[in-house]
C-alpha cells in the first residue's frame, strides 16, 4: 500500500520561515478578541485534502501517516491545523507535485491579492 | 459583524459597520475579526490554486467537499441515539444495518460524492453499551472517524497520544477525561479502519424518563459517541478538565531529544 511510502523531513526553507513567524491562529486570534476556535482557512484545508485523496494523488491514509512523521520532527512545535497545512504543502513540494519555487512565487500573488485595494 | 468567505478571506460583512440600517433601524457593534493575513491564510490558497492548475481537483469539487465539511457536525448522531433510545424497533434496525438505518435521520454516508469520501464509505456499526460493558472508539492507525455522524474528529483524537495510549490503558486514559468506571465494568476498544466506522451508543441515563428526542439529543455529546464521557442530565457540552497524563508516551523522536 502506498501508505507505507516514507516522507523526507529535511526542512523546506519556505514553510520553515512560515513557521517561525508566530503567526499561528491560537496566537493571532486572542490578540484581535476573536474567538472563533479555527481560522477561517480550516474547512478549506480540509475540502483540499478530501479532494487529493477522491482524486488519488494523494490517499488520505498516506497523508496521515506522512502528517504524523512530520508532527514529531520538523513541525512538532506548530499546531493544528496550521501543522496540517504545512504537512500537507512538505508532503506535495516533496512528491513533485509543486515546486518551491512555484509555490513562492504563487503566494506573492496571492497576498499582493489580498491586500489589493 | 466579519466573516470569512470559505477560502480563507477576511472580508467585510454588509453589517460590519455599527451602524442602523433596516426597516427596524437595528444597530450591529462589529464582531472583532482578525486584522492581518497571515501567510498560512495565503499558503492554503496558494496549494489549493496550484493544486487546481495541475490538473489534481476542480475547484467545484473543493467547493463541494468545503461545504459538507462545514456542514458535518455531532448533531446527527446525538439524534441517532435519542431516537434509538425511545425507538426500539429503529433500535433495532440500527444495530442490524448502520449505515443504512442513518438514512432514517437523515444522513447519507455516500454523501458528497454519491460512493462517499475514501475514508467515510464504510461498514457502519453502532457499539451498545450496557450497564457492565462500555465502549470506546480509537483508530490507533491514523485518524477514521464516524464524520457523517459526529463531524469533524476533536484534535486529540487525532493526537498520536490518545491513539498510543487508548488501548494499553483505558482506564487510566479515560480517567484522563474525568470518566471513571469502576472495575466490574468491561471497557472494550474499537479500533476504526479505512473500512469499519463506530460509534458508541452509551447506557440512557436515569432521570430521563418521558424526556422528548430533542431533550435527549441534547446531552448526547460529541464525546459520548466516542466513548470518553457518559450522558447525564444537565450535561450538553464537552467541555471537560484536562488532566495530565500519567504515563505519557514517547515516540523514538522524542527519545532522542530527551537522550540530547
Amino acid at each position: 500500500m502506498s501508505a507505507k511510502r516514507t516522507i523526507d523531513v529535511g526542512p523546506v526553507a519556505l514553510l520553515e520561515a512560515i513557521q517561525h513567524q508566530g503567526k499561528e491562529w491560537d496566537v493571532i486570534a486572542p490578540r484581535y478578541g476573536v474567538t472563533n476556535p479555527n481560522p477561517p482557512w480550516k474547512s478549506s484545508l480540509t475540502g483540499t485534502c478530501e479532494c487529493l485523496s477522491v482524486g488519488g494523488t494523494l490517499p488520505a491514509l498516506e497523508r496521515r501517516k506522512a502528517e504524523d512523521v512530520l508532527a514529531d520532527s520538523i513541525y512538532r512545535e506548530v499546531p493544528a491545523p496550521e501543522r496540517d497545512l504545512l504537512a500537507l504543502a512538505h508532503i506535495l513540494l516533496r512528491r513533485g507535485l509543486v515546486t518551491e519555487s512555484d509555490l513562492a512565487e504563487r503566494m506573492h500573488t496571492v497576498r499582493s491579492r489580498l491586500q489589493a485595494g | 459583524m466579519s466573516a470569512a468567505d470559505k477560502h480563507g478571506h477576511e472580508r467585510e460583512h454588509a453589517h460590519g459597520h455599527g451602524h442602523k440600517h433596516g426597516g427596524d433601524g437595528h444597530t450591529h457593534k462589529a464582531a472583532p475579526m482578525v486584522e492581518e493575513i497571515t501567510d498560512y491564510e495565503v499558503l492554503e490558497i496558494a496549494v489549493r490554486e496550484l493544486a487546481i492548475e495541475h490538473g489534481l481537483f476542480t475547484a467545484e469539487d473543493h467547493r463541494k467537499f468545503t461545504e459538507w465539511a462545514e456542514a458535518v457536525g455531532p448533531a446527527a448522531g446525538s439524534r441517532l441515539v435519542a431516537k434509538a433510545w425511545t425507538d426500539p424497533a429503529f433500535k433495532a434496525r440500527l444495530l442490524k444495518d448502520g449505515t443504512e438505518a442513518c438514512k432514517e435521520v437523515g444522513i447519507d454516508w455516500a454523501e458528497p460524492t454519491g460512493f462517499g469520501t475514501p475514508s467515510d464509505y464504510t461498514n457502519f456499526r453502532v457499539l451498545e453499551d450496557t450497564p457492565t460493558l462500555h465502549h470506546v472508539i480509537v483508530c490507533t492507525l491514523c485518524s477514521c472517524y464516524p464524520r457523517p455522524l459526529l463531524g469533524m474528529s476533536p484534535e486529540w483524537y487525532r493526537s498520536t497520544n490518545y491513539r498510543r495510549r487508548l488501548v494499553r490503558w483505558p482506564r487510566e486514559v479515560l480517567a484522563e477525561f474525568g470518566l471513571i468506571l469502576p472495575p466490574e465494568v468491561e471497557i472494550r476498544i474499537e479500533d476504526s479502519n479505512q473500512k469499519c466506522r463506530f460509534m458508541v451508543m452509551p447506557v440512557r441515563p436515569q432521570g430521563t424518563d418521558n424526556w422528548s428526542e430533542e431533550k435527549l439529543a441534547a446531552i448526547v455529546t460529541r464525546d459520548c459517541m466516542i466513548g470518553v464521557a457518559l450522558p447525564r442530565p444537565g450535561r450538553t457540552t464537552d467541555i471537560h478538565p484536562v488532566h495530565k497524563a500519567r504515563r505519557p508516551v514517547q515516540s523514538a523522536a522524542q527519545h532522542a531529544r530527551a537522550a540530547e
